[in-house]
């Protein structure tokens, strides 16, 4: 792999990175009002003071520029601002949010994508069997159900019905004193639904899209070549077509790395899962915008370092792009 | 393959339409979808309710006591009232969002794609800027920020969904600016103008409007969870509304989440299929793999 | 003594959208153990469905081999468990495909699927089989083998592929090598050197060739025998010379006056005029008919056999009745 590649990659990521926090301070600017008392929070009471004092840390005063560099260097030395609400600054508020929310988001995407790949493979040897339907009538379905809907309906029949998942929260408060095996039973147990209401969108379209990326794939000459060899049904399927009906599934899942979140978003305020989602939340109900803005700003990133992982990933499995730049 | 049509020359549009009236889930998406519009329009003449009062004991099953057959919600609201006034905001933002969608997408797009050079590669650029911001947080901050009303939902939306219909049109007009037709009209002498709106845009419309279709439910996906967050029209009730009020008491009552649950998912499904069934129409090609 | 490959009265037919068409309507070829079988015809003739057939490759649905038989060494393959299938293919015959461009898989080096190839049939260790995968591509000429094996198909030319394809063909030694218009794709230059290396592998090897060709220089520099092919059916055999020095169906005769003379100018090539007809416009009459100059009622109403002259059997009614 060509390193200078990543490099150049990494680089854009930072600038799309830097695009972000212009925004984030656009949007602050634009926004109706006193942008002191947008900064401290339409709930947080904030005095004479303290909005004076705000000015001064941001420059409001300054011409427009200055606040702007201002701003951007603020964030460059990690400071996002201050959480008038929590009372603290958001970087600190955010690093115990982003865990549980990379948890739930990496593991519904792998789920998804396990799961999803296997059933579109299955689809795609018989384009016109019962699987197939199956799948796309699924995909379908998946597509048009609101994620937390179906988180509701998942509590609904898991706290009512067969009581075996927990349906709030990341931990169960008793288990505190546990040791970390335990605790990680837990966190696992606690995951299994949120998780899976938001792997089922993308399961169902990783599913359709690999039954078409195969059947595509299954179609070419060079499949032809590994059944004229005498390879084993499973080894043509597996190997040989999967391993190039990957690569459009691995563009796809990168894309979809924003919209993931986007999802986590809403199935944490549903399971009250405890992360940067629910605090987002919590912080618009709250106009606590530092916050909402310091959210906004790291899944921005997980969507940037999301982004660059896939491509790089993509390079490395594509032999044809590997030695471009 | 060498064999040739044997069926007389039809416009494609004719012929679409053609494929389209014979797929049988596009025609049930189709039922769905009128049912639920006509229902939202013309339903509170049959039944007249208001979803905001109280008017019965909360929590009424439904089916229990007749003038309300989807019971009642944690307050005693009428639940069926609430249905058939919500649904009216939600399929007009969703609408509007994805006209506005559209709006940005193909201009955006189909500047990219025909002029290329620096223009293509700033407007992409830009594009992929707004592909990174998680589409549902950034909506939330614009609706916040902003104050939420039926329109800047709308806008909202639009401006966090526009990015995959640019690319699409993009794509589009790479193509076909290289056809032969293109070429053509620009050896006429066709100013850019022109062949832009009346040469290529026409012919990239097949793929744009099978995006139309689907991001008219993305965008009432959006719309609900906008509201069930809280964050939509405070005055306006929505299905998504409904959800998110009665989530505190999902598990008293099954009800007054379910319903609006089902509708919303019934009018995505039904605006998916039609999608899916402009989408073979406009390629026979490839159903017959 | 009984052909290494015998294959009797096939018939292959496809679901279209036409309704089923007989793609192949009663096909018989043998080859014998050493010998070089041309197959010519025009596009659309049913060769590749004869050769997928003979691999058990065709695809099945919307394809079905509706009858015949196809021996390899005495054993029946028309309706052979996969099991077996698989365990004939790529090691006692192998097929060589048109296209070298997409017949590799781009995600693999060339090297990786000429070994995969060998450990399908062969009890040997990957290290081992890489290094005859090495020998191998030493065999059929490609300069560096042991740094090409490394390379993926994209990074190497047409011509290379194709060398690669045989490579892999013949790794386990078939009896049966299939080779489906192997030049088509290929420079003018390169089809020359990829026919001397097919020459040298089946001197090298032993095996017998089935050489699918428009190529009718190719034809007499390699072939022991000709089958000529229109419309699903054989319609003419005979050896090479024969069929290349006296043709008798007016088809056949078509083709062979379509091979530029030595010294004469390209652009004065004949053709034969009119296409193949669709499988599913076929009528009752000859295929050949729409097309011939010598065709009368009979013709149009009455599919002509295989009928033997002098050793030199021909599916015509005027050839039959002796009006050419
Ligand atoms: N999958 C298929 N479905 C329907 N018809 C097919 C299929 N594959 C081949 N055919 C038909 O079989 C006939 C023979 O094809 P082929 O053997 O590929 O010809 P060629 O002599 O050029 O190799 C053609 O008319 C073709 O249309
Ligand atoms: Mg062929």
């Amino acid at each position: 792999m060509n390193s200078s590649y990543i490099l150049r990659r990494v680089g854009y990521g930072l600038v799309l990175m830097l695009g972000v926090v212009v925004l984030n301070f656009l949007l602050i600017r634009l926004a109706p009002g006193d942008p002191a008392m947008v900064i401290a929070g339409e709930m947080g009471g904030a005095t004479e003071e303290m909005l004076e004092s705000i000015r001064e840390e941001y420059g409001l005063n300054k011409p427009l520029v200055v606040q702007l560099g201002i701003y951007v260097g603020n964030v460059l030395q990690g400071n996002l601002g201050e959480s008038f609400f929590f009372n603290q600054p958001v970087a600190s508020l955010i690093a115990q949010r982003i865990g549980p929310t990379i948890l739930l988001v990496i593991t519904a995407q792998i789920l998804s994508i396990l799961i999803g790949v296997f059933l579109g493979v299955i689809a795609a040897r018989k384009p016109n069997g019962v699987m197939s339907g199956f799948v796309s009538v699924f995909a379908t379905i998946g597509y048009a159900v609101p994620v937390f809907w179906t988180g509701i309906m998942l509590i609904i029949l898991f706290a009512s019905v067969f009581p075996i998942f927990p349906v709030e929260g990341m931990q169960s408060v008793r288990l505190r004193g546990a040791d970390v095996f335990t605790k990680t039973l837990d966190i696992a147990h606690h995951l299994i639904l949120p998780a899976f209401t938001l792997a089922i969108i993308y399961l169902a379209q990783y599913a359709r899209l690999s039954r078409a990326s195969m059947l595509e794939v299954l179609g070419s000459d060079y499949i032809r070549t590994a059944r004229a060899k005498g390879a084993a049904e499973k080894t043509v399927l597996f190997k040989h077509a999967l391993r190039n009906a990957a690569l459009p599934i691995l563009t796809v899942a990168g894309l979809q790395f924003g919209n993931l979140i986007s999802g986590a978003l809403l199935v944490e305020t549903v399971f009250n899962w405890p992360g940067m989602g629910r605090l987002a939340f919590d912080s618009i109900l709250r106009r606590d915008y530092p916050t909402i803005m310091g959210v906004l700003f790291f899944a921005s990133a997980m969507v940037v370092v999301a982004n660059i992982l896939t491509d790089i990933s993509y390079r490395w499995a594509d032999p044809r792009l590997r030695g471009k730049s | 393959m060498t064999d040739t049509p044997d069926y007389k020359a039809e416009s494609p549009a004719r012929e679409a339409w053609r494929m389209f009236r014979r797929n049988v889930p596009a025609l049930v998406g189709v039922v769905i979808l009128s049912f639920i519009v006509l229902a939202t329009l013309y339903g509170t003449f049959f039944y007249a309710g208001d979803p905001y009062n109280v008017v019965w004991a909360p929590h009424e099953r439904p089916g229990v006591t007749p003038e309300f057959p989807l019971g009642t919600d944690y307050l005693g609201r009428d639940i069926l009232a609430g249905m058939l006034t919500g649904g009216g905001p939600t399929l007009a933002v969703g609408a509007a969002a994805a006209a506005i969608t559209m709006v940005i997408g193909i201009t955006l797009g189909s500047l990219a794609g025909f002029y290329g050079g620096w223009v293509d590669n700033l407007l992409m650029r830009i594009t992929e800027f707004f592909q990174v911001l998680p589409a549902l947080l950034f909506a939330m901050v614009l609706v916040t920020l902003f104050s939420p009303s039926l329109w800047t939902i709308a806008i909202a939306i639009g401006v966090v969904s526009w990015p995959q219909t640019a690319r699409l049109t993009r794509a589009e007009f790479l193509r076909i600016k290289e056809l032969e037709y293109v070429t053509a009209a620009r050896a006429i002498g066709a100013r850019n103008k022109r062949i832009i709106w009346k040469v290529i845009l026409p012919n990239a419309m097949p793929p744009l409007i099978v995006s139309a279709t689907l991001t008219i439910g993305i965008a009432i996906l959006f719309e609900a969870g906008l509201s069930f967050l809280g964050l939509g029209d405070p005055n306006v009730m929505s299905w998504g509304l409904m959800i998110g009020a009665n989530r505190d008491y999902i598990l008293d009552a099954w009800w007054p989440v379910t319903f609006p649950g089902l509708a919303i998912f019934f009018t995505v499904f039904a605006v998916s299929l039609i999608g899916d069934g402009l989408n073979d129409a406009f390629n026979p090609k490839l159903r017959e793999r | 003594m009984t052909a290494l490959l015998d294959i009797t009265d096939l018939k292959v037919t496809f679901n279209t959208r036409y309704g089923q068409v007989t793609a192949l309507d009663g096909v018989s070829l043998h080859v014998n153990a050493g010998e070089t079988l041309g197959v010519v015809g025009e596009s659309g003739c049913g060769k590749s469905i004869t050769a997928l057939a003979t691999m058990g490759l065709i695809p099945m649905p919307p394809g079905r081999i509706a009858g015949g038989s196809i021996r390899l060494a005495g054993e029946e393959l028309v309706g052979a468990s996969p099991a077996r299938m698989r365990a004939m293919r790529g090691a006692d015959i192998a097929m060589i495909f048109q296209e070298p461009m997409t017949s590799l898989n781009p995600v693999f080096t060339v090297g990786d699927q000429i070994a995969e190839a060998i450990m399908l049939h062969q009890k040997v260790s990957a290290d081992r089989a890489f290094k005859d995968a090495v020998a191998l591509l030493d065999r059929v000429g490609i300069p560096s083998p042991a740094d090409r094996a490394r390379d993926y198909p994209h990074q190497l030319s047409g011509g290379m592929r194709q060398r690669v394809m045989i490579a892999m063909a013949v790794s386990c030694r078939p009896k049966v090598l299939i080779a489906d218009e192997p030049t088509t794709a290929l420079d003018v230059t390169v089809q020359a050197q990829i026919f001397d290396l097919l020459n040298e592998i089946q001197r090298d090897f032993g095996a017998a060739i089935v050489l699918i060709t428009h190529d009718m220089g190719a034809i007499s520099e390699m072939a022991d025998r000709v089958a000529v092919m229109y419309a699903g059916r054989i319609i003419e055999e005979a050896t090479a010379d024969d069929v290349l020095d006296f043709p008798q169906h007016p088809y056949a005769r078509g083709l062979i006056d379509c091979i530029p003379a030595l010294g004469r100018e390209e652009h004065a090539l004949k053709e034969i005029p009119g296409v193949v007809p669709p499988l599913h416009l076929l009528g009752a009459g000859c295929a050949f008919a729409e097309r011939c100059e010598h065709a009368n009622d009979r013709c149009r109403q009455e599919k002509p056999l295989l009928v033997n002259h002098d050793h030199h059997p021909a599916a015509c009614h005027a050839v039959e009745e002796g009006r050419i």
